[in-house]
């Protein structure tokens, strides 16, 4: 039976979701309780989560979760805003096709051929949605709504530092819709103070990727203690209790092994022949010896604790406790490749023959004991780190087992969406800018990027673009305010100094190429040249300050950033920064890391007021069409949160408020603390449109009464499985 | 893998579950059924399986949940909620199951939003909290180790508080000292920090009467008949002990990954029992005594030690090893290799022992932390209390006291000082009256269940306690001589007070906070008739009562997979 697909049934499928997931969404949202066939029962406020415990049937519905679930395994975040967003969208274009049929009613059509219609116009519009999301969005996201992106990082240093109380307002931001009410405040706590103890250098980007990565193997979760008495334990909790746990203090040294010590008769492949008893005594008396050898090797060793993959056999057991040595065993190849990953430890390796060679794998520990939670044992190390990140648990308490794996999804979706935000994002968005500027700014890529042999050529060509930017940037003045913008905000300077490094990292566009090609034809000049440089540069300083182009002056500062950023190179430093500036002053497309908004919708209002401008600027029909559906699909959002809200704090107030701000360019003020990932809900925005234009072109959907083929592509895979 | 191709139906999604009188109905009976159980004067509940089985009689919250099959989500995660601090505290089950019930019955009458009342009650849990942890607490004992009365009360508490025991007062008395010399058998002698608790093995012995148990030093060992009859004369002196924990059955260790040919006439199980032999010889040379094996001895082993008279027991279990290892100071001996002499331990006598009709080993220690408690009715709960009562030494007065109290300390304070419960969150005063009230009479509804024969619930008016009087007072009665003490016995009813009736409204009033110097000394004369309950546990109780209350409440959606 096939079914025709229209925009109609497609919002009918939309608006289910949207009633269900609206009451969880944001601080006043909700819980949901979801039961599994086996009897499980799950709390959940999660968007993905719900989406697929609903066990949709509808195939809208399933191209819908699909989509979500996509988007989800992207970014992690934003799953209930996407449905929210899809819904006003299919509602807008319901309302320009319903007008549009009053219209068409007059014609006599009939009714198969206007259905074909239809079709070619949904195909039309969902060009159109394209179109904008790939050539539109990223310019306004560019050029009008940077300028009033926030950062998380403070800006007293050259280093990115993160700002602990703007994380606070992050975290809580996010917890607010992960977390039931009464507990989003403690879970956010606890996952600040575990991210600043976890972390040792000003940059925790390494920390948040351990974390993610190993978040399993870093949390304890003991049900049947309340909530509030969850905490963070210093060191690393294995998820097993030792075999034998012998008290050691002063230096205790640990090995990792990854085979059975003890040997055995035979190996695999291979035949071991017992001729007479006396052999089978001998031998099992020398496997006895062997096994207690090898104990005593790794005393003398000063290895008192040994962590093995595999289970040890009660020999071995017995021979390490006559040791004094603790051995925890049947680790997790996870809990292993973290322990290797923190401490930097190889696993050790028995020695065939002798056992006299001294072992480096080992590692020291502050401590290793048992602890318990709540009458289970684990084993707890105190490992010595060697990267940046400062091993400790969190033990997770909840009176239920769906609550507590409620907050640890919620604690591991909140690393990932750190981890998200502390990348850079670029744009799919070239700044238009005069046709010999762009022709020089792959040449300063490459300058970055190969240190030695292109940066002489590029002199020459940097040389003469400079002026060029001279004079460009006193007339492009306009281009470049929006870095003063800044200034106006209130974690203001933070941003310029974050774009930077950011830019040099910026691909070369292929049609470039060419011109690169030609520059790198020219003579190379030696070092005299580089010296005229610095002499041009300071001459070019002077006029920077006198033309008092902020844009240029800033990035002008930061020249040390860039060094970093190109390692190896032998250029002289300002050398760098020059290039910086200019590439910076004319390409500037990308979200840099740790850019946020405040909660509650301004993203939203901010992206609708920038939208109806655009509109009202464009000249063809269907830009206009699209840009002014998106702009006020996009306030479906804010008026959801702000529904239970009276008085001054309801919507209309709020968003007339936000638009004469804006029209008189003051800076926004959010009435709500907390703040949002910029690059979040970018992706929640462009994965709604991607999945709108899948709904719409779509025509029909034809039911297959067969069985799935095996081998589909993974997302069927996937559904198996559940 | 046919199942797993089906298609899935979808699940059903109920949205506001809990305003549904399905629902609601249901929750009413879960509550019936636990608050008919609460308290000594509980009723107990028959379990029957329609489908066979052993038919169970109890009250305990454990027991009852465990067997209950509860299918709507929301009592799911109620009783599980309960069940999971059961079993971290193995007490206050239904104390939180009830209160549980209760808060979120009270709380839907108020008809405030949920986000509201959520908020309300974490701040109203929070001051219970801080109150009862507080020095000005009025309900809370300090535990003074160097007398054992308030252990003695805890222990008394608990064990009134399971009437299925079926236990008579004097039983209980032997039961509650019984349960406080084990446990004091536990401590060890010279403490040092921290303080490591020994073991206490608890042998269940059905079919003896309760006055039978008792505390012995050591461990038992449970053994056949025969067995016992082929021990030897008993020695005078002490034992030098051997602990295997390896098998001395002579069984083939594991060959590796690869094949073990063993060529025509050669007999692997000759070559092992020689290396048995071997170690008994060892064993009679280094003059050992007794040997424990937690595997299986090979008789041929077994022969050869007692011939020697050797003392040897097998297949002693994994849970004795480290009682045994405690007790002997003997290291588990894990290889067929030769002894090395330290791993031997020693003991100062054995004796054969009968209790009812199980025979046992008893071995007798020279000293050590190692007790068997001999039990007719199995009581873990009131040991957990003792342990957790260690490490935090307080106690809360019991009997349903300390909810009145609470619940008139909150109502005096909201009226007072509401700004110390109000933390500036948009929350209203009123707001803040409404879901007070809510949260008092639930914790006064659950003093109320206490009493299950009709009688009725007084308060006083001046120190908040619980006093329950006789079904039908007259309307006009003289109250000092109708009632006696308050539900914890701290106080009698010849102190001037004052009494109205609990479910009847009254006007908030000053609970005297601190309990007064001379209360106290009179608990410790009176102690014998105090109630009271493990300050840890029981705060643990409120907690997640109050915390699952809340789960529900904020709950929008309950989506059921009909798989």
């Amino acid at each position: 039976m096939a079914v025709a697909v229209s925009v109609k049934t497609a919002l009918q499928v939309a608006e289910v979701l949207e009633a269900i997931v609206s009451r969880c969404v944001g601080p006043e949202g909700r819980q949901v309780l979801c039961t599994k066939p086996t009897g499980e029962v799950l709390l959940s406020r999660d968007g993905g989560r719900l989406l697929q415990a609903l066990h949709l049937d509808h195939p809208i519905a399933r191209i819908i979760v699909a989509c979500v679930s996509s988007h989800l395994k992207k970014t992690g975040d934003g799953a209930k805003t996407f449905i929210i967003f899809l819904c006003h969208l299919l509602r807008g274009l319901h309302t320009i096709t319903e007008k549009e049929k009053d219209s068409l009613i007059s014609e006599n059509i009939q009714t198969f051929e206007r259905r074909w219609k239809n079709c070619c116009q949904w195909k039309f519009i969902s060009q159109a949605l394209l179109t904008f999301q790939t050539q539109i969005l990223d310019g306004i996201m560019d050029q009008y709504l940077s300028r009033h992106f926030l950062s998380v990082f403070s800006s007293s240093t050259k280093e990115r530092t993160l700002c602990r109380s703007s994380l606070v307002l992050l975290l809580e931001a996010y917890f607010c819709g992960r977390v039931g009410r009464n507990n989003h405040k403690f879970i956010s706590q606890l996952m600040c103070d575990y991210f600043f103890k976890c972390m040792t250098s000003e940059n925790g980007m390494e920390v948040l990727e351990l974390v993610d990565d190993c978040f399993v193997e870093l949390n304890v979760s003991v049900i049947g203690l309340p909530v509030s008495d969850s905490k963070i334990i210093d060191g690393l909790v294995l998820h097993r209790d030792f075999s034998v746990y012998c008290p050691a203090d002063g230096d205790i040294r640990v090995a990792v092994v990854r085979e059975i010590i003890q040997p055995v008769f035979s190996t695999s492949r291979s035949e071991f022949v017992l001729n007479s008893e006396a052999q089978f005594q001998t031998s099992q008396i020398w496997i006895m010896e062997r096994t207690k050898s090898i104990m005593k090797y790794l005393l003398s060793q000063n290895v008192k604790l040994l962590l093995s993959t595999v289970k040890q056999p009660d020999l071995v057991i017995y021979y390490a406790r006559l040791s004094g040595i603790s051995v925890v065993d049947c680790l997790s190849s996870e809990e292993v490749s973290l322990i290797q990953r923190i401490i930097s430890l190889s696993p050790f390796v028995l020695p065939q023959a002798s056992l006299q060679c001294e072992i480096s794998d080992t590692a020291l520990v502050k401590f290793c004991k048992p602890l318990i939670l709540r009458s289970k044992r684990y084993a707890h190390l105190g490992l010595i780190s060697t990267c940046t990140f400062v091993p400790h648990c969190i033990s997770l308490c909840g009176p239920v087992q769906g609550l507590v794996e409620q907050h640890e999804n919620a604690l591991h979706g909140a690393f990932k969406m750190l981890r998200q935000l502390f990348k850079d994002f670029d744009l799919n968005y070239v700044k238009k800018a005069n046709d010999q500027n762009d022709a020089l700014r792959p040449c300063i890529y490459k300058n970055n990027r190969k240190s030695n042999q292109v940066p002489k050529i590029g002199n020459h060509s940097i040389h003469r673009s400079y002026q060029d930017t001279g004079i460009k940037n006193s007339d492009k003045l306009e281009k470049t305010q929006y870095l003063k913008a800044h200034s106006n905000l209130v974690v203001s300077d933070v941003e310029l100094e974050t774009y930077i490094p950011c830019l040099t990292l910026k691909m070369m566009p292929p049609d470039r190429v060419q011109t690169d090609e030609i520059w790198r034809c020219l003579p190379p000049e030696n070092k005299r040249i580089t010296d005229d440089y610095e002499l041009l540069i300071e001459s070019n300083s002077t006029r920077n300050s006198l033309t008092e182009n902020p844009g240029i002056e800033i990035s002008y500062e930061n020249f040390q950033v860039t060094n970093i950023a190109g390692k190896g190179s032998m250029l002289p430093v300002k050398y760098k920064s020059l290039d910086t500036c200019i590439s910076q002053s004319f390409c500037s497309s990308s979200i840099p890391a740790g850019c946020v908004l405040p909660v509650g919708g301004t993203f939203e209002i901010l992206l609708h007021y920038y939208l109806l401008s655009y509109a009202e600027r464009c000249q063809q029909l269907e830009e206009i069409v699209v840009s002014k559906l998106i702009a006020s699909a996009l306030l479906g959002i804010p008026k959801i949160l702000y529904k239970p809200k009276k008085g001054s704090h309801s919507f209309p107030q709020i968003y007339l408020r936000a638009l004469h701000t804006l029209q008189t360019s003051q800076p926004m003020i959010s009435c709500q603390a907390g703040l949002e990932s910029v690059t979040g809900k970018y992706h929640v925005l462009t994965s709604v449109l991607q999945c709108l234009t899948k709904i719409l072109t779509i025509d029909l959907i034809m039911n297959i009464k067969r069985q799935p083929l095996k081998n589909c592509d993974q997302d069927s895979e996937d559904e198996l499985q559940h | 893998m046919m199942s797993c191709l089906e298609a899935h139906k979808p699940s059903l999604c109920h949205s506001e579950p809990l305003t549904t009188e399905k629902v609601r109905a249901k929750l009413t009976v879960l509550k019936g059924v636990l608050t008919s159980c609460y308290g000594p004067f509980g009723r107990l509940k028959q379990l029957h399986n329609g489908m066979g089985g052993s038919v169970c009689t109890t009250s305990q919250s454990t027991v009852l949940l465990r067997n209950l099959s509860v299918t709507h989500p929301i009592l799911k995660i109620l009783t599980t909620a309960v069940q999971n601090h059961v079993s971290c505290f193995s007490d206050c089950g239904l104390f939180t199951a009830i209160l549980c019930c209760n808060l979120i019955e009270n709380v839907q009458k108020t008809e405030l939003t949920a986000a509201t009342t959520i908020k309300l009650n974490k701040h109203l849990l929070n001051f219970c909290i801080s109150y009862l942890r507080s020095e000005i607490c009025g309900c809370r004992i300090p535990v003074d180790f160097t007398s054992t009365q308030i252990l003695l009360c805890l222990v008394r508490s608990i064990l009134t508080s399971k009437p299925a025991c079926m236990l008579t007062r004097k039983e209980v008395d032997h039961i509650s000292a019984l349960i406080l010399r084990a446990f004091l058998h536990t401590i060890p002698e010279n403490t040092g920090e921290p303080i490591i608790l020994g073991k206490c093995i608890i042998v269940p012995l059905k079919g003896q009467r309760v006055t039978d148990s008792t505390v012995l030093p050591g461990v038992l060992i449970e053994m056949s008949v025969q067995l016992m009859r082929m021990l030897p004369a008993r020695k005078s002196s002490a034992l030098k002990v051997a602990l295997f924990a390896t098998s001395l059955s002579g069984d083939f260790s594991d060959p590796g990954e690869g094949s073990v040919v063993v060529s025509y006439g050669v007999s692997l199980e000759n070559a092992v029992l020689d290396q048995l032999i071997n170690i008994g010889r060892q064993l009679v040379s280094d003059r050992v005594d007794l040997v424990l094996c937690q595997k299986v001895i090979h008789p041929s082993l077994k022969q050869f030690l007692s011939n020697h008279h050797i003392l040897a027991i097998d297949r002693v279990g994994v849970t004795l090893m480290e009682p045994l290892s405690k007790v002997t100071g003997a290291q588990p001996i894990g290889s067929l290799g030769p002894v090395s002499p330290s791993s031997y331990g020693n003991a100062k006598n054995w004796c054969s022992a009968k209790f009812g009709c199980k025979h046992f080993f008893h071995l007798i220690p020279n000293e050590a932390t190692v007790c068997s408690l001999l039990l007719c009715n199995r009581n873990d709960t009131a040991w957990d209390e003792l342990k957790l009562t260690i490490k935090d030494p307080w106690v809360l007065l019991g009997g349903g006291c300390t909810e009145t109290h609470l619940a008139a300390y909150i109502r005096h304070m909201t009226h007072k000082e509401p700004g110390s419960i109000l933390q500036d969150d948009g929350c209203t005063q009123a707001e803040l009256q409404l879901i007070a009230e809510a949260f008092c009479s639930a914790l006064e509804s659950l003093a109320g269940s206490l009493e299950h024969d009709g009688g009725e619930i007084l308060t006083d008016m001046k120190h908040g306690h619980f006093w329950s009087v006789q079904a039908g007072p007259p309307s006009a009665v003289n109250w000092p001589d109708l009632l006696s003490r308050c539900g914890c016995g701290v106080y009698s009813s010849q102190e001037e007070l004052t009494w109205s009736f609990l479910r009847s409204t009254h006007h908030p009033f000053v609970p005297h906070t601190r309990l007064p110097q001379e209360a106290l000394e009179i608990t410790q004369q009176s102690a014998h008739s105090l109630t009271v309950d493990c300050l840890t546990a029981k705060l643990s109780g409120l907690k997640v009562a109050v915390e699952t209350a809340n789960l529900i409440l904020d709950l929008a959606y309950v989506i059921e997979d009909k798989n």
